[in-house]
């Protein structure tokens, strides 16, 4: 155990070090939420024959679930971008209390978010793959291939997202506790 | 100088309370003025006040939340509608295990459930013991693990009840609620009290986070 003076208002320099690694996680969620979201709004599979009555085109707006994949990814990159600002912030002056609460706090709700909006997306995808006979749904990637394997691509870089919002709140957590 | 007298007031940080701090304290450094620094001195009894009240509100989320997953759980898990009618080629009963997403969702919500009835016993020494930070810091980060876990299980079956609700004619898909209107109605109450347990739960991380 150190045995230094006691020195008031001094950051302890763990919190430092949460700041600066907060900063650099933050950009490997934006790059993996803004990819998941332009991945999937740029869907647009035709397929080579078509006839007077039955479509043959598949976008991502054909589904309400993957609109509001895209509508969420997007919502939840920008957000982070904008919160680099607070990061920054706080590699300056670790020991803000209130300011490292707001970011926690927006944080789990767009944790959240990102979650139901990937969710929403994978359950289709899953029905997409397998189709359901109990329910007449019949597996649409048999003839949407690349579509299909676009839309599950995109998939990873928002859970990579989830995965990394997880651990920002945990290091806000962290340094809170270390005041 | 008789009769006079000066109060001296002792600030305990946790450290002191732990019998870690250091024997002699310095001025912050380079301190070469002679003018006093001004020390903001908050008696420790209202912090840990602030963070017992918190605490006990803790112990009653995690309470709803118990209700709220188990409802979701059992919503679902005793849907089974059979139509009155039948043919040799079509399927005339619904039930959760003829969608996986509602099967994920089942376990889930269930794992929810247990989760938090067991971190009860961690919230209410929480209460007892309001300055540790340890035990907040654990709770916290399984809070928001759970977050994850239920948005992800709410997230895909309200996915496919919004289909089931209104089908798809681009991929020909069926609405199914319009024969299944019993089973329909289940798995939507099961979805609401899902994401009401995901509010509940991120209630409790934001929680956790004002009593740092």
């Amino acid at each position: 155990m150190k045995a230094g003076p006691l020195q008031l208002g001094v950051v302890p320099p763990a919190n430092r070090a949460i700041a600066i690694l907060d900063f650099f996680l933050r950009p490997i969620a934006i790059v993996g939420t803004l990819a998941s979201a332009i991945a999937m709004a740029t869907t647009n599979q035709t397929l080579p024959f078509f006839s007077q009555f039955i479509r043959f085109r598949a976008k991502f707006n054909d589904l309400p679930s993957f609109t509001f994949f895209v509508v969420a990814s997007s919502i939840v990159s920008a957000y982070l971008i904008l919160s680099l600002g607070f990061s920054i912030l706080h590699i300056a002056k670790s020991n803000l209390v209130n300011s490292r609460v707001l970011l926690l706090l927006l944080d789990t709700a767009a944790m959240g978010l990102l979650m139901a909006g990937s969710a929403a997306a994978t359950a289709i995808v899953q029905l997409a793959h397998k189709g359901n006979n109990k329910v007449n749904w019949f597996a649409i990637c048999q003839q949407y291939n690349s579509f299909c394997k676009r839309v599950s691509g995109s998939l990873i870089g928002s859970y990579a997202g989830v995965v990394v919002l997880i651990l920002l709140i945990l290091l806000s957590g962290v340094a809170l506790s270390r005041r | 100088m008789e009769g006079e007298t000066s109060a001296v007031n002792i600030v305990e940080t946790p450290k002191e309370r732990k019998g870690k701090a250091p024997l002699l304290a310095a001025p912050p450094g380079g301190s070469s003025s002679s003018k006093a620094v001004p020390v903001v001195v908050k008696p420790a009894a209202t912090k840990g006040g602030y963070r017992r009240g918190l605490a006990v509100f803790d112990v009653v989320l995690r309470i709803a939340g118990v209700a709220t997953a188990l409802g979701a759980a059992i919503a679902m898990g005793s849907t089974d509608q059979t139509l009155p009618f039948f043919t040799q080629f079509f399927q005339f009963k619904a039930s959760y295990d003829d969608l996986p997403a509602f099967t994920f969702f089942l376990i889930a919500n269930a794992i929810t459930a247990s989760y938090l009835v067991l971190t009860i016993p961690i919230s209410i020494v929480c209460i007892l013991r309001p300055n540790a930070t340890k035990p907040r810091v654990i709770l916290m980060f399984f809070d928001t693990v759970m977050v994850a876990l239920t948005t992800s299980a709410a997230g895909g079956a309200a996915s496919i009840v919004y289909l089931a609700h209104n089908g798809n004619s681009d991929a020909n898909w069926p609405a199914i609620c319009q024969q299944f209107n019993d089973f329909c109605q289940k798995i939507s109450g099961a979805v609401v009290a899902s994401f009401l347990s995901v509010v509940i739960l991120m209630a409790l991380v934001v929680l956790s986070a004002f009593s740092l």
